[in-house]
Order: C-alpha cells, then sequence, then structure tokens
C-alpha cells in the first residue's frame, strides 16, 4: 500500500495510524472557492501581496489556495470540487529532513512544522521537497517600506503577534499557531484545558459556508476527529507516507 | 451616553453577558467624546499586548454583515464576523477581510480640498470650517429642488438624515445606486415579487432547507443580495444531517459562474430563454405531479422551449420530475437572467415555480424577509432606468448642486449613460468620498468621510437573515486621517444655512442623531436586549453591534392567483450585432469597489483564478476556430463603445458567448486600481427590461483581433494544469 522508501525513516514523528495533535477537516462539498479563507489567512499572518507581474511568475505568497480543476470538455464539463489546499502539517514532514539549517523543523510540543524565520537562509531545499506546494518565498522585499512606501499605512494593519517576513526567507502556514499559544496561556492562567471550538485558525474563522474545522485531531471527541471519522474523508498524497494532518471530505 | 461616563458604570456594562465581555461598549477609546490622551495615561482595560475587539457592521457591500474588529494600540489588526449575527453569523467574505486595506489604504483622500479643474489632479487643501461653509452656502444659496443627493446603498443612517432633510426642507429626495444592485436586477426582481405574491420586496429563499434548488443565473455564492447568509444557506443545504439528505443544486445560466461550478448540474442555457426553461420546467413538473394545468404553464410547449433553449426535452423532463417529487423545491431568479429585455416575465416564470412547489412560507421555501427596525418597508435602489432619468435631469441643468457619497457612478454606470457629460451641467458638486474615485475626479469639492471602521452608524438587513435587524456600526480607530464625518459635516452645515436647514436637523453631532433615531427601540420587546434607558441601550446596541429580533420574522407571501395568471417570456431582445452574447458578471473577489485593495487584487479569480487584471472568457473551441489562444488581446466591440481585453480559455461557457468581470478598469481610486484591466461598463448601451433594470445580459458584441498579447498572472499556471481540458492540446 504505502512505499516509504524514498523518505528516511529518520524524523517521523509518530507512526503510521497513530494521530499528532492539531488537525483539520475540510468539506470539499461545501467549499466554495470564494477565496474568504485566503484573505482571511493574509490578513492574520502578514502574507504579503507580491503584485501583478511577480504573481505572474508563480511569485504570490498565499499560504493557503483553493485548487480547482477541469473535467471533460462542453457541454460535458465539470469543475472538480474546491480544494483549499494549505501546509498538511506533516507527521513525516519531506520539507523537514532536508533543511540544511534546520530552519524547518518538527514541533514536539505542537506536533506541527515550524518554519523558523531567522534560520532561513533560503536554499528553498524544503519548498522542493514539498509534494503539497504549499510553501511559498519571499522572492523579493515585499514587506518593506522604505521600498514601496505604500506600505507606509498598509503595515498598520499587520499583526503583531506575526513575523514579517523578508527577503530570501521560505514561509508557509502555521495552524495560527499564534491563536493555538494564545488560547493555550489563557486556559493555563484559567487553570483548564483548551476546549473544543474556544478558538480556531483565521480560515476556518472565516469561511462561509463552514466547510473548514480546526482541533485536536488526538481528541476522539472532537468536532474534528467526528468529521474525519467519517468514511467520506482522505488525505492528500497519503501514499507517499507523509502522514498529513489534513483530512478532505468528498462529495456527495 | 453622558460625557462623564464612570468607569463603574463602564465595568458594570462590559460585565454583561460572559459571552459578549470580549467585545466593548463604545466607552472604549472609540467612544465620541472621550479625547486622545498620552499613552502613559492609556484607559485601564487597555494593556500593552492586549487587544480590545468592537463590534461594527461591514459596509464593503450593503448585506450589513456584523464585524468584530480586533485593535490593538489604536490600530485596527483583523476583521472578524459577529458570532451571533443573524446576517452572517460569525462569518466574512474575502471583501469583508480585506476592508483594513481600505482603511489603511496609501490613497485615500487625506484632507477637505478644492479641485482647481474638474477632472484634474491638482487640489487645494481647504480646512474643515471653510469645508462646512462650502455645504452650507450650497444649500443656502440654492433652490431646493435645485439640490440633489446621490448615495450608496450604505449606510442606511446617511440615508436617513439626508431623506428627513428633503422631507423638511423640500430638497430632491436622496438617489441610491450600486452597480451591485443593478447586476443584481433588484428592481425586477422586487417588481416580480410584486407581480406574483404582492409585495414589491426582496424574497428570501431559505436554501438551508431545501431538498433541491434551482437556480436561473442567481450568483449567490458571489455576490449576490446577501452573499454570506446565501452561502451558509447553500452550505446548510448540501449537508445531510438525520433530518434531511443532502440537497440537489441546479444552476441554469450560459457560463459557469463559481455558483454554476458548485451546483450538482450546470445546464448551459441560450441566454434570454431561463424564463422559457422555467415555464417548461413548470408545465412537465405539473403533468408529472398529475395535478390539474395551473394557467401559468399551461401555454408552454414543451419541445418547442428545448430547442430555442439548447436544454434536451429529456433533460427538462428529467429535471421537471426531480421538481416535482422533491418535498422540498426551491427556484430563485436571479442576475443575468433577469438583466435581459425579458427580464421581468422569467423573474415572474421562476417566482411562480415557487407556487407550484408550495413552498411559500415554509422552510426550505420563499418568504419576505422581516422589515429591519426603522423601516416602515423595504426600499430598494433605484434603477438604471430611474439613474437615466437622473442622468438627463443633470444634463437638463436641473440640479445646481450634487452631493455625491458612497457610490461611483461615473465607474459604476454604464458610459452609454454619460454621466460625465452630465455633470459638466451641474453648477457645483460636492463627494464626500473616502476615495479618490472618478467621481471624486469630477467633483469641485472633496470632503472626505470617514472611512467605515471609523465611522458611526447602522445599516439595515434587507434580506439575508430571519429576523428583523438593525445592524450598529461604531468607530474601531480614530480617524486616520483628517477626515469628517459626513452626517458631522451635513448637521454643521445645516445650521449654518439656518431656516429649514436648521429646524430639519437639530442635532449637535451624529451621534446624537443616531441616538435619536434608535431611541424608538427602547423599551421594544423581543429583541436580543432591553434597556431601560437610551443610555443603556446605546451602550448595549454597540457592544452586540446592533439590535434585533430574538424571533425569526418571515412574512408569508400571499399569492392566491399565482398560478393562475397568465406569464408572458417573450423572445429575449439582443441590442447591437456580432456573433457573440456578451455576459458581464461582477468579479466575485472585488465586487464594485474592491480593486483598490491590494489583496484583494492578489486573491485567484475562484473560477479562472487570474489575478490583478481583467480577462475576457471565451469557449476553448470557439476560440480555435478564430485562431485565438490564451493571452492574445481582443477588441470587444458592443453598439456602446469598445474594449481591448486578453482572451482567457475557458472550458465552462458557451460557444455563442463570451464574459467579462465587472470591477476593474479604473482611471482612478489609488493605485492599486487604477491603469488595471477594463471596464465592461462601456460596452453597455441604454437598454432596459420592462422593469427598467438594464439588460446588461442582452448585448451582441463582435471581437477584433489587435495581434497583442498580454500575460494575464493567474494562480494556476503555477499548478501545472495547462493542457488537459484546457483546449490547448488542439
Amino acid at each position: 500500500m504505502m512505499n516509504k522508501s524514498n523518505i528516511p525513516e529518520v524524523g517521523a514523528n509518530f507512526a503510521e495510524g497513530e494521530q499528532g495533535k492539531w488537525g483539520m477537516v475540510i468539506d470539499r462539498d461545501l467549499c466554495t472557492g470564494c477565496q474568504a479563507c485566503v484573505a482571511a489567512c493574509s490578513m492574520e499572518n502578514n502574507v504579503a501581496f507580491v503584485g501583478e507581474e511577480d504573481s505572474g511568475y508563480g511569485r504570490s505568497m498565499h499560504w493557503i489556495r483553493i485548487e480547482r480543476f477541469w473535467e471533460g470538455e462542453y457541454p460535458e464539463v465539470k469543475m472538480t470540487s474546491q480544494q483549499p489546499v494549505l501546509c498538511q502539517q506533516c507527521g513525516h514532514a519531506p520539507c523537514e529532513p532536508v533543511c540544511p539549517p534546520f530552519a524547518a523543523v518538527h514541533s514536539q510540543a505542537e506536533q506541527l512544522n515550524l518554519q523558523v524565520y531567522n534560520r532561513c537562509v533560503g536554499t528553498r531545499y524544503c519548498a522542493n521537497n514539498c509534494p503539497y506546494q504549499v510553501r511559498v518565498f519571499n522572492w523579493r522585499d515585499y514587506t518593506d517600506d522604505r521600498l514601496d512606501p505604500a506600505l507606509v499605512t498598509l503595515k498598520n494593519q499587520y499583526n503583531p503577534d506575526v513575523t514579517v517576513r523578508r527577503r530570501g526567507v521560505m514561509e508557509k502556514c502555521t495552524f495560527c499557531i499564534q491563536r493555538i499559544h494564545k488560547a493555550q496561556d489563557k486556559a493555563k492562567s484559567e487553570g483548564r484545558e483548551v476546549a473544543d471550538g474556544e478558538f480556531t485558525t483565521a480560515c476556518a474563522q472565516a469561511c462561509p459556508a463552514n466547510a473548514i474545522t480546526f482541533g485536536r485531531v488526538d481528541n476522539p471527541e472532537s468536532l474534528v476527529s467526528q468529521l474525519a471519522g467519517q468514511n467520506r474523508g482522505s488525505k492528500l498524497l497519503e501514499e507517499l507516507g507523509t502522514l498529513p494532518q489534513v483530512t478532505y471530505l468528498n462529495g456527495g | 451616553m453622558s460625557k462623564n461616563f464612570s468607569r463603574r458604570d463602564f465595568l458594570k456594562l462590559a460585565g454583561v453577558g460572559a459571552a459578549t465581555t470580549a467585545v466593548l461598549t463604545g466607552c472604549g477609546p472609540a467612544s465620541k467624546y472621550v479625547t486622545r490622551q498620552q499613552y502613559l495615561e492609556m484607559p485601564e482595560y487597555n494593556y500593552n499586548g492586549q487587544s480590545t475587539y468592537y463590534a461594527t457592521t461591514c459596509r464593503e457591500c450593503a448585506a450589513a454583515c456584523g464585524l468584530v474588529v480586533r485593535t490593538m494600540q489604536g490600530r485596527a489588526l483583523k476583521v472578524d464576523g459577529t458570532a451571533n449575527h443573524p446576517v452572517n453569523f460569525g462569518k466574512t467574505c474575502a471583501r469583508g477581510q480585506a476592508a483594513l486595506h481600505g482603511l489603511y489604504n496609501p490613497d485615500r483622500v487625506t484632507d477637505p480640498v478644492q479641485r482647481t479643474a474638474r477632472g484634474g489632479d491638482a487640489t487645494t487643501i481647504m480646512g474643515w470650517d471653510a469645508a462646512v461653509q462650502t455645504v452650507a452656502d450650497a444649500l443656502k444659496n440654492n433652490q431646493p429642488s435645485e439640490i440633489a443627493f446621490l448615495m450608496g446603498m450604505a449606510p442606511d443612517h446617511l440615508f436617513d438624515l439626508v431623506t428627513d432633510l428633503a422631507k423638511t426642507t423640500g430638497i430632491n429626495a436622496p438617489v441610491r445606486f450600486g452597480a451591485l444592485g443593478a447586476f443584481e436586477s433588484r428592481t425586477t426582481l422586487s417588481k416580480a415579487s410584486e407581480v406574483v405574491f404582492g409585495q414589491a420586496s426582496i424574497p428570501f429563499f431559505d436554501m438551508g432547507g431545501a431538498d433541491v434548488v434551482f437556480s436561473f443565473g442567481a450568483n449567490f455564492l458571489e455576490t449576490w443580495l446577501s452573499p454570506v447568509a446565501y452561502t451558509r444557506g447553500f452550505s446548510n443545504m448540501r449537508r445531510a444531517n438525520h433530518t434531511k439528505q443532502r440537497g440537489y443544486f441546479v444552476q441554469f445560466e450560459p457560463r459557469m459562474s463559481q455558483t454554476a461550478a458548485k451546483a450538482d448540474e450546470w445546464i448551459p442555457v441560450v441566454p434570454g430563454t431561463e424564463g422559457l426553461v422555467a415555464l417548461a420546467i413548470g408545465k412537465l413538473a405539473a403533468e408529472a405531479r398529475g395535478v390539474s394545468m395551473p394557467r401559468a404553464f399551461a401555454g408552454v410547449d414543451a419541445a418547442d422551449v428545448a430547442v430555442r433553449s439548447g436544454v434536451k426535452l429529456e433533460t427538462l423532463e428529467r429535471l421537471a420530475g426531480m421538481f416535482a417529487n422533491s418535498a422540498s423545491a426551491l427556484a430563485v431568479p436571479g442576475g443575468a437572467a433577469l438583466g435581459q429585455s425579458n427580464g421581468l416575465g422569467t423573474a415572474e416564470a421562476v417566482l411562480t415555480l415557487n407556487a407550484l412547489a408550495d413552498n411559500l412560507g415554509k422552510p426550505g421555501g420563499v418568504s419576505f424577509s422581516p422589515v429591519s427596525p426603522l423601516n416602515d418597508e423595504y426600499h430598494r435602489p433605484a434603477s438604471m432606468k430611474e439613474m437615466q432619468d437622473f442622468i438627463q435631469q443633470m444634463a437638463a441643468g436641473k440640479f445646481k448642486v450634487l452631493f455625491v457619497h458612497g457610490v461611483n457612478p461615473a465607474f459604476e454606470l454604464p458610459a452609454s449613460l454619460d454621466f460625465a457629460g452630465a455633470s459638466a451641467n451641474v453648477g457645483q458638486i460636492i463627494s464626500f468620498s473616502t476615495f479618490p474615485d472618478e467621481t471624486a475626479l469630477l467633483a469641485d469639492y472633496v470632503f472626505p468621510d470617514h472611512h467605515s471602521l471609523e465611522s458611526w452608524g447602522y445599516q439595515r438587513a434587507a434580506t439575508g437573515a430571519a429576523q428583523s435587524v438593525l445592524s450598529g456600526a461604531q468607530p474601531v480607530v480614530s480617524p486616520y486621517f483628517n477626515t469628517r464625518s459626513t452626517v458631522d459635516v451635513l448637521l454643521a452645515a445645516a445650521q449654518l444655512a439656518g431656516g429649514d436647514f436648521a429646524t430639519a436637523l437639530p442635532f449637535a453631532d451624529e451621534y446624537e442623531f443616531i441616538q435619536n433615531k434608535v431611541s424608538v427601540l427602547v423599551g421594544e420587546a423581543g429583541g436580543l436586549f432591553s434597556a431601560p434607558d437610551l443610555p443603556t441601550f446605546i451602550a448595549y446596541f454597540q457592544q452586540h453591534g446592533g439590535w434585533w429580533k430574538t424571533e425569526a420574522g418571515f412574512v408569508t407571501p400571499s399569492a392566491p392567483d399565482a398560478l393562475n395568471r397568465n406569464i408572458n417570456v417573450s423572445e429575449a431582445q439582443f441590442a447591437g450585432e456580432g456573433e457573440f452574447v456578451l455576459l458581464p458578471f461582477v468579479s466575485p473577489t472585488l465586487g464594485e469597489a474592491g480593486a483598490n485593495k491590494p489583496w484583494l487584487q492578489e486573491l485567484a479569480d475562484p473560477t479562472t483564478t487570474v489575478m490583478w487584471n481583467t480577462w475576457v472568457e471565451i469557449n476553448p473551441v470557439t476560440a480555435h476556430e478564430l485562431g485565438l489562444e490564451n493571452d492574445d488581446v481582443v477588441k470587444i466591440v458592443s453598439e456602446a463603445g469598445e474594449l481591448e481585453v486578453p482572451v482567457y480559455l475557458y472550458p465552462a461557457i458557451r460557444p455563442d458567448v463570451i464574459a467579462i468581470p465587472f470591477g476593474q478598469g479604473h482611471t482612478a481610486y489609488g493605485r492599486y486600481a487604477a491603469g488595471r484591466g477594463a471596464n465592461p461598463a462601456k460596452l453597455m448601451g441604454p437598454h432596459f427590461n420592462e422593469a427598467g433594470d438594464i439588460a446588461f445580459a442582452g448585448m451582441k458584441v463582435k471581437l477584433e483581433k489587435t495581434g497583442r498579447q498580454q500575460f494575464l498572472s493567474r494562480l494556476e499556471s503555477r499548478m501545472g494544469v495547462y493542457g488537459e481540458g484546457m483546449g490547448e492540446e488542439h
């Protein structure tokens, strides 16, 4: 079933069949492709816009994108269900073992793929090795207001909880780790555990169709576990043995 | 609220209801009467590194979604939905999310200015005193009949103020317009609703409870009426649970829109035959049910409709059977299907299908949204025909002064109506625009209003919510630039102008005006909260982001004769000549006014994935017959104008139709919008349907090659989907 021969066992953080910690369920049947998640993610995570020319070269920095494909030809043409693709927070992540300065590392505490911006030297090996194409690279200084005076006003919106990245740095979805930490801190100060649904990621919070659900996959009672347990779930490229933490629900 | 609002009172209020304590009342830094203080004297509830959240109302369109905005140290950081707001229940669309790029837009109008010459960039900065005096003089020195207001579909409190002013002083009643309303054919829908259901209003289509939804061109997942509310309805319809099965959704339209892409079936009908298809489905469904044939459908020849609409008779029969056998079927008329010469008949035919399905007033059926508080009935925006009349009055020199707020007619109206030309005959044009848009360029003065997130106000939810909703707005941050609330400018100017103007608006400021308006709700039963007095009510109003009833207030349409009327769907007339029918549609990501927000520009269009530009969609087979490839620039020639746009080979559009998004093609409106893409409003001729909406989808156009290429930025190219299915292999 699975051929993991190309991926070394070193770096696997949990075995196949086990669960990570945080996970997401995305219902393809509900996603309308409206881009609200993309906008919400960008506003939450200080994701830079790159302009028409650079985006035409494929340098746009979306941490989450909505894929859609075509099947058939007119008039029997059909658009496949829209599918938001973001970092799958692999339990066995191909990006991690190839990073020379250990900028792509695994968080033992949160079971997430971290990207340590001040370690990153821009080799881009991680993006080359990511089968989901969800890592984006800062080809220019898109956030420097000395280079783009428009940012003098626009940067007022930047989220102070999230690092502003500069040229030469790889970045990607973090499952809104700043929100995870904030919820954990709040729960800890109140002497309790983080409740299911107490907080969510920016994309899930915005989604008008409620297609995205985020939570603890290691808690069988959580909504995300319940949804993932339905028999219409699948994971992207799971035959690669990457142990992705995002489950996609099929239509119908 | 009193000027001396004590900390103890504040804490009392802030402690009301555990679920809402995170959202502060208007007593925070946003409060009207709090002055700026030194950083060292920060309010006690405002900690370094801690966020403060304010509830307000989104004004990126007129749907009145509730927002909670996260702020920190005087900056707005993130927009999200208000969790229990009846319109959006905590959700937002992409345009709402990007509202902050309007707030912190580098190209806002920063000060009140006088323009040196109309159309030019050169301006001189004025003080606000001089600006208020200018407005006062404009009111005082002209006959009331020579004063006109042109306003957008939001905000409602300003509209109410000007309406009150008009009633007392005899100035022209404010005219409201928005391109979204025109593309939604709101007038046609409202008129058809009057004809079929006896009430001129916007019907609410309860998708969430329906088993089968037939949509005739309604793009309800994009921009239609209240897109977040309808997306929720769609989501509930699609979700199977123990009480209902997964709903089945069929979309009839010539081009697969983002909404049609989500449909279980997309039926590419010949443009202008949507009404005939609805009638044929009605007839076949009535036959399938074995009921006596209603008069509305009796005269229809389904086989003839099949030929004319390009939908096979078997398909019509199958769909009619599905409609007839469903426990809860719903038919929705929308947008482009009504923007045809026969749009009114089409709307009537589709609404009548609901009478056949017997879903009126039932869950999963058609109802009327409850009328908002502070409103007697639904007030629709002006139709395009009414805008044409308005512009003719401008051209005839009837108006000595024109005030413009919240709308950009020089961009949004069809060029053939010649707003710019008519504006030359208006003595004085005063714009209150927040942004330097095309209309502001035609104005003698621009007295910039605050951005909506810096503003007080309220907005009525015209549709989308089950309850009667008045959504409240409060500033989430202090004004960033030297702007002033238009309500405050008008109040001050009215006092200076004296006479009727002063008596019409006896309010010290905007806050007092809003208090006065909502005061009728104090003590009103059945609401989200009740309060014994106005200050308490206002505090709750700001804390919750509005006031709404707790019970659903749908009104059941009364349609005893709906099935027994004759419905006349005439043959659609197409203006102009050419081999293609042009289908303009509103860009789902940009809407009518999103082009100046860089993150909206960088969002991939949901169907084509194009960013930052305008394209024309052509069926790949047709394109190859014409020798056109992706990114070839073509000239589209209509009877009203021409436009040069790059080609996008779109696999899901009829071969005889081309489609172009509306939203780009600005000549002004800031650095991210100006000089980018093309505006299909240039192609639209002044042709209307029977209700007075523009027949925007009823144009024939020609295509001419230019021999040039312009490469569109598309997200999909990097995902490697060129080739398969895109016609590239031919």
